[in-house]
C-alpha cells in the first residue's frame, strides 16, 4: 500500500470522528419551560409580545433592555438582554434567542431578528399623495 | 377583469423578458451545439460549431441587453416593475443604484452570467481546440443561471425569477384595482442602509466574478477527462485556477473590509455561514491548485488534482443554494429571501455534482499515474499532504455550516453551536497551524527526491529564527497566554522565513516560485494579523453602570459594552477622555462627532486627541436608527467606533403627524389655566411675568369692530431670569355672542399666552399659559472596540493578492511554451 494512501485512510477516520464531534457542541431549538429545567445556554425561537412595552432607558443604563416574548409553545417569559436595544426589534416577525434562564427572566446574550424589511419586501406601503382620489 | 392602468410604461419590460427567453433559448442552443460540435467525429465538419458560436454570441448580446434594460428601470424610477420598487428609491445617487441593482437575486444572477458571458468570451479567443468540450460545460452552467430568471408558469411549475415582473403582478393588494394605482406609489422600498456604501458597489462584482471564474477549471478538468486529454488540462487550466483564487479571494477580504468598515458587525470575520460558504470553495480550489502543481512537476496525485478542480464548482453551486434558498433564515443574518427557485437550485447542484462522479469514475482506470511511490523527503507527498488538511478543514466547515440543510432533510430540530465563532475558530486554528507548518516544510523540499541531510541543515536553521521571533512577537502583542495563539504565530512566521529564503533565491535568478513565495508570506501575515485581532481586541467602551464587583455575584449583571454619553459632557474611558461634541445631518444620514484625547496624567493635558464621525441613518422602512462605525487607524492598532442608540430618533417624534392635522400647540407642555388680576405676578421655568394692564382700546387686523363686541388686550411683562423683559399682548374677542381669543408668543422663552375668558362674576381674567419643554440635552450610545494590529491582516491580503497575481503570470508564460512546443 502507497504511504499517500494510509495517510488518506487516517485523514478520513479524522474527518469522521471530527464530524461526531461537532455535534456535541450543537444545540437544540428548547422553549421557555426547557430552559427553566435545564438552565443552561440554549437556543429559543419565538415573537414578540407587542402589547406589552420595550423597555429601554440608556439615560439610567445604557445596557439593559428588557421586554416580553411569546416561545413556540405560546408561553411568555420576560427577557433581559445586556446591551442596547437592537434597532428594528418591534417589527421583527420572528426572534431567536441565545441564552439562558435565571429565576424567571431569561438573560439573552445574543438576539437575531427576522424582520419583514429585510426578509420580505412584498408589503406595499402605500403612502397618500393624493388623499382625496384615495378617500373616494 | 381588463383595467387600463394609467401611467405604466410597459415597452422597456416586454422587451426585457424578450431578451431572457432568449438567453435562455441560446445558452441552451449553444449548450447542445456545443456538445455535438465535440461529440463529433469528423474535423471537418464546423456546422456544430458554427451553431455554437452564434448561438453563444447572441447570448451574451441578450445578457448584456437584459442589464441594460434593467438598469433602465431601476434608473427611471419605474415602479410599475417590481424589482425597481423593492429595491430602489428616487434619494439613491447614481453609483447607489448601481448596487441596487444586484441586490436582489435576479439581479446578483444576471451579475454572474454577464461574468461568465465575458470568461466565454476569453475562452472563444484563447481555447483553440479545447473551445467545444470547454464551452459544453460553461453554456451547461449558464443554461442553469438563465433558468432562474426566465419567470414563467409551465404546468403550474413557478419557472425562475424574472427580474421585468411587474408589481402588480407580484403583490396581490387591493390598490392594484384602480386604473391609477401608480400615482399611488411615489417611491420605491429603498436601499438597505448597510448596503449603502461604496464597498457594495464593488465588493458584488468582485465575489461573482469569483464564483464565475471557477466554472473555467471546472469545465477544463470535465473536459480532460471527456475527451481523454488528461494531462493536458492541468497545464491549461492551472492559471485560471490561480484567477479564480485570487479574485475570490479578494472578493472574500473585500466583504470583510466591509463588514470591520461598515457594518456593525464588531469585527472583519464572523462565520456567518454566508461567509463561510463562500470560503468553502475558495480552500477547495487553494488544494486543488497545490495539488495540480504537485501534479505537474511529478506526475503524482492526478486524481486528487481533478477531484478537488472539479468539486470546488460543485461547492460554489452548494455556497448558492445556501445562501439564496432561505435555508439559513433561523441562522444567519444577510441570506437572500427564499424566491422558490429551490428545486431548480437543488437541480444545478445535482447535475454539476453527477457529472464530477460519472467522469471520475468512468475515467478512473485511464487517468495517468505513476507506480513509483512518493519519496517522503519530496515536496509532492507534503503538498499532497497540505491538500488533505486543507480539505479536512473545508469538511468541518461544511459539516457545521449545513445543519439547517440536515434539519430540512431529516427534520430534525438541531441547532447550530451557541458560540459559533468559538466552535469554528478552535477548529480552524488547529488545521491553520498543521497547514502553515506544511507550507513551511516543503519550501526545504525538492520535488521527486531531497537530500534528507541538506534539508535538516536548512529547516533547523529557520527553526531557530522562528522561535526566537515567536517568542518576540508573543511577548509584544500579549498573546503568549494561549498555546494555539503561540503555535499560530510560530507557524505562520515559520512559513514567512521558509518563504523570505524562497524569494531570496529567487532576486539570485529562479524567478519560478516567486509569486507562490509571496502569496505564502502574504497568508502567513494575514494569519498572524487575523489571529491577533480577533484574540486581543477588547471592548474599551465598557459600562460600569449598574455593575457591582462582588466575587460570585457578577455573573449575571456583567458590565455592558456600550456607553452613555450627553452632548458636550466628557468621560474617561480607558486612556481616553472622550466628548460628544455635536452632530451634523447629510440627509440621510446623521454624524455624530466624538472626540477622543489621551490625557497625560500628570499635566492633566491631552496629549493626542482625534475626532472620529461614526454615522447613523434613521431609516423608519428598514427599522429604525442603523448605525455605520468609523474608524481611527494607527500603525499598531485601530480605534473603532459605532453609535447603538441616540437621541434624534425621539426628537422627530411630531414630524409625523400630517400638516392639516397640527393644531400649532404640539410643541408646547400641557397649559396651565391661571385666574388674575392686574398687578399679579406669576412664576414660569425661566422667571417670571406681571400682568400690567387690561388694553380696552386694541384692535385687531382684519376683524373690523362691530358695536356690540369687545375687543380686550391684556398686557403682559415677561421677565426671564437673565433680566430681559418682553412685553406681549394676548386678544380676547367677543364677536356677535361667540368668543374667541388669540394667542401670542414669546418665542424666546418658549412661552405662549392665552387670555381665554374673564369672569366678571368673579372679577377675574383668565389666562392660560403654555410652556416649550425644555430641549433634551442631545445623548448618543455607542461602542468602542480596539483591534491591535489589524494592519498585518490588511498587508497580508494585499501581498497575497499580489503573489497570485505573479503565479498567474508566471504559469500563463508556461501555456505559451506549451504551445510553442506544439506548433
Amino acid at each position: 500500500m502507497k504511504k499517500s494512501s494510509i495517510i488518506l485512510i487516517v485523514i478520513i477516520a479524522v474527518a469522521i470522528a471530527m464530524i461526531l464531534v461537532i455535534y456535541t457542541d450543537s444545540s437544540t431549538y428548547s422553549t421557555f419551560t426547557e430552559a427553566k429545567e435545564k438552565k443552561t445556554e440554549l437556543y429559543v425561537v419565538g415573537v414578540l409580545n407587542k402589547q406589552k412595552a420595550l423597555h429601554y432607558d440608556p439615560k439610567t443604563n445604557a445596557n439593559h433592555f428588557s421586554f416580553f416574548m411569546y416561545d413556540n409553545d405560546s408561553t411568555e417569559c420576560q427577557i433581559v438582554f445586556n446591551g442596547s436595544k437592537p434597532q428594528d426589534i418591534e417589527r421583527s416577525e420572528q426572534i431567536v434567542l441565545t441564552g439562558k434562564m435565571d429565576g424567571n427572566v431569561f438573560h439573552a446574550t445574543k438576539i437575531l431578528m427576522k424582520c419583514p424589511s429585510k426578509y420580505n419586501q412584498d408589503q406595499v406601503e402605500v403612502i397618500e399623495t393624493n388623499a382625496t382620489a384615495f378617500n373616494n | 377583469m381588463d383595467v387600463n392602468f394609467v401611467g405604466e410604461n410597459l415597452l422597456p419590460g416586454k422587451i426585457g423578458q424578450f431578451f431572457v427567453i432568449l438567453s435562455f433559448g441560446t445558452a441552451l442552443l449553444s449548450f447542445i451545439s456545443y456538445y455535438f460540435a465535440t461529440v463529433n467525429k469528423n474535423k471537418e465538419d464546423k456546422s456544430w460549431l458554427i451553431i455554437a458560436r452564434i448561438a453563444f454570441w447572441i447570448n451574451t448580446i441578450s445578457i448584456i441587453a437584459i442589464g441594460v434594460i434593467l438598469f433602465y428601470i431601476i434608473h427611471n424610477h419605474l415602479f410599475e416593475y417590481h424589482y425597481a420598487w423593492a429595491h430602489s428609491s428616487k434619494a439613491l445617487p447614481t453609483h447607489y443604484i448601481i448596487s441596487s441593482f444586484w441586490e436582489g437575486q435576479e439581479g446578483s444572477f444576471l451579475l454572474w452570467m454577464f461574468w461568465q458571458s465575458v470568461l466565454g468570451s476569453v475562452l472563444f479567443f484563447k481555447a483553440k481546440d479545447w473551445e467545444s468540450p470547454v464551452m459544453t460545460f460553461i453554456m451547461l452552467c449558464q443554461v442553469f443561471l438563465a433558468s432562474m430568471i426566465v419567470g414563467v408558469q409551465i404546468f403550474g411549475f413557478h419557472f425562475g425569477s424574472s427580474p421585468f415582473i411587474l408589481l402588480r403582478d407580484a403583490i396581490q393588494a387591493p390598490i392594484f384595482s384602480k386604473p391609477d394605482y401608480l400615482s399611488l406609489i411615489p417611491d420605491g422600498n429603498g436601499l438597505n442602509p448597510l448596503l449603502q456604501n461604496y464597498w457594495m458597489v464593488i465588493h458584488p462584482p468582485t465575489l461573482f466574478l469569483g464564483f464565475a471564474s471557477m466554472v473555467v477549471p471546472f469545465a477544463y478538468a470535465a473536459a480532460g477527462l471527456w475527451t481523454k486529454r488528461y494531462k493536458e488540462w492541468i497545464t491549461l487550466g492551472l492559471p485560471w485556477a490561480l484567477f479564480a483564487v485570487m479574485v475570490l479571494g479578494a472578493g472574500i477580504i473585500m466583504g470583510s473590509f466591509w463588514a470591520y468598515e461598515a457594518l456593525n458587525f464588531g469585527g472583519f470575520w464572523a462565520w456567518d455561514p454566508v461567509e463561510n460558504a463562500s470560503i468553502i470553495p475558495w480552500f477547495t480550489l487553494i488544494a486543488a491548485v497545490h495539488v495540480m502543481i504537485a501534479n505537474k512537476n511529478s506526475g503524482h496525485s492526478y486524481f486528487t488534482a481533478t477531484f478537488l478542480a472539479l468539486i470546488s464548482f460543485v461547492l460554489v453551486i452548494y455556497a448558492s443554494y445556501l445562501t439564496r434558498s432561505g435555508i439559513l433564515g433561523e441562522t444567519s443574518v444577510h441570506a437572500f429571501t427564499d424566491l422558490g427557485l429551490n428545486v431548480q437550485l437543488i437541480a444545478f447542484n445535482v447535475v454539476f455534482f453527477v457529472i464530477t462522479i460519472v467522469l471520475l469514475v468512468v475515467r478512473k482506470k485511464h487517468m495517468p499515474s505513476t507506480q513509483k511511490e512518493e519519496d517522503i523527503y519530496s515536496r509532492e507527498f507534503w503538498l499532497f499532504i497540505g491538500a488533505l488538511v486543507l480539505t479536512v478543514a473545508c469538511v468541518q466547515i461544511i459539516a457545521s455550516t449545513s445543519i439547517p440543510v440536515y434539519n430540512a432533510i431529516f427534520g430534525t430540530k438541531i441547532a447550530p453551536p451557541l458560540d459559533p465563532v468559538k466552535h469554528y475558530n478552535r477548529w480552524q486554528s488547529g488545521f491553520a497551524v498543521i497547514i502553515m507548518i506544511l507550507t513551511s516544510i516543503t519550501q526545504f523540499l525538492k520535488y521527486k527526491k531531497t537530500d534528507p541531510k541538506k534539508f535538516f541543515a536548512s529547516t533547523i536553521a529557520s527553526l531557530i529564527v522562528a522561535v526566537i521571533l515567536t517568542a518576540a512577537v508573543s511577548y509584544i502583542t500579549k498573546t503568549y497566554t494561549n498555546l494555539i495563539f503561540i503555535l499560530i504565530t510560530f507557524s505562520s512566521i515559520f512559513c514567512i522565513l521558509a518563504n523570505i529564503r524562497v524569494l531570496a533565491g529567487a532576486v539570485k535568478g529562479k524567478w519560478k516560485l516567486a509569486g507562490s513565495a509571496v502569496a505564502h508570506i502574504g497568508f502567513g501575515l494575514l494569519l498572524i494579523g487575523a489571529m491577533i485581532a480577533a484574540s486581543t481586541n477588547e471592548v474599551i467602551s465598557i459600562n460600569n453602570t449598574g455593575y457591582i464587583a462582588v466575587s460570585g455575584f457578577d455573573k449575571v449583571e456583567k458590565p455592558g459594552d456600550n456607553l452613555f454619553l450627553t452632548e458636550g459632557e466628557p468621560v474617561q474611558m480607558g486612556e481616553y477622555r472622550i466628548t460628544y461634541v455635536g452632530d451634523s445631518v447629510a440627509e440621510p444620514n446623521v454624524f455624530y462627532k466624538i472626540k477622543y484625547e489621551s490625557i497625560d496624567e500628570e499635566s492633566g493635558k491631552a496629549k493626542s486627541s482625534f475626532v472620529l464621525m461614526p454615522f447613523a441613518q434613521n431609516n423608519p422602512k428598514m427599522g429604525g436608527l442603523i448605525g455605520t462605525p468609523a474608524t481611527k487607524h494607527y500603525i499598531t492598532h485601530d480605534i473603532y467606533t459605532l453609535i447603538t442608540a441616540a437621541a434624534s430618533d425621539l426628537q422627530a417624534k411630531n414630524a409625523n403627524i400630517p400638516a392639516d392635522k397640527k393644531t400649532g400647540f404640539e410643541d408646547y407642555e400641557e397649559p396651565a389655566t391661571y385666574e388674575v388680576n392686574v398687578g399679579d405676578t406669576l412664576r414660569y421655568r425661566n422667571g417670571f411675568f406681571v400682568i400690567e394692564s387690561v388694553n380696552k382700546n386694541a384692535h385687531l387686523e382684519n376683524i373690523p369692530k362691530g358695536e356690540k363686541d369687545v375687543i380686550v388686550g391684556l398686557k403682559i411683562k415677561v421677565i426671564a431670569s437673565d433680566k430681559k423683559e418682553y412685553n406681549v399682548e394676548p386678544v380676547f374677542l367677543i364677536k356677535d355672542g361667540t368668543s374667541y381669543d388669540f394667542n401670542k408668543d414669546v418665542n424666546d422663552q418658549g412661552l405662549r399666552f392665552r387670555f381665554s375668558n374673564i369672569l366678571p362674576k368673579k372679577d377675574k381674567l383668565e389666562i392660560m399659559v403654555y410652556q416649550k419643554p425644555l430641549p433634551e440635552k442631545k445623548w448618543i450610545v455607542f461602542k468602542a472596540i480596539k483591534f491591535p494590529y489589524i494592519n498585518f491582516f490588511w498587508c497580508g491580503t494585499i501581498i497575497m493578492t499580489i503573489g497570485f497575481f505573479m503565479s498567474i503570470f508566471k504559469r500563463n508564460k508556461e501555456i505559451k511554451r506549451l504551445d510553442q512546443k506544439q506548433s
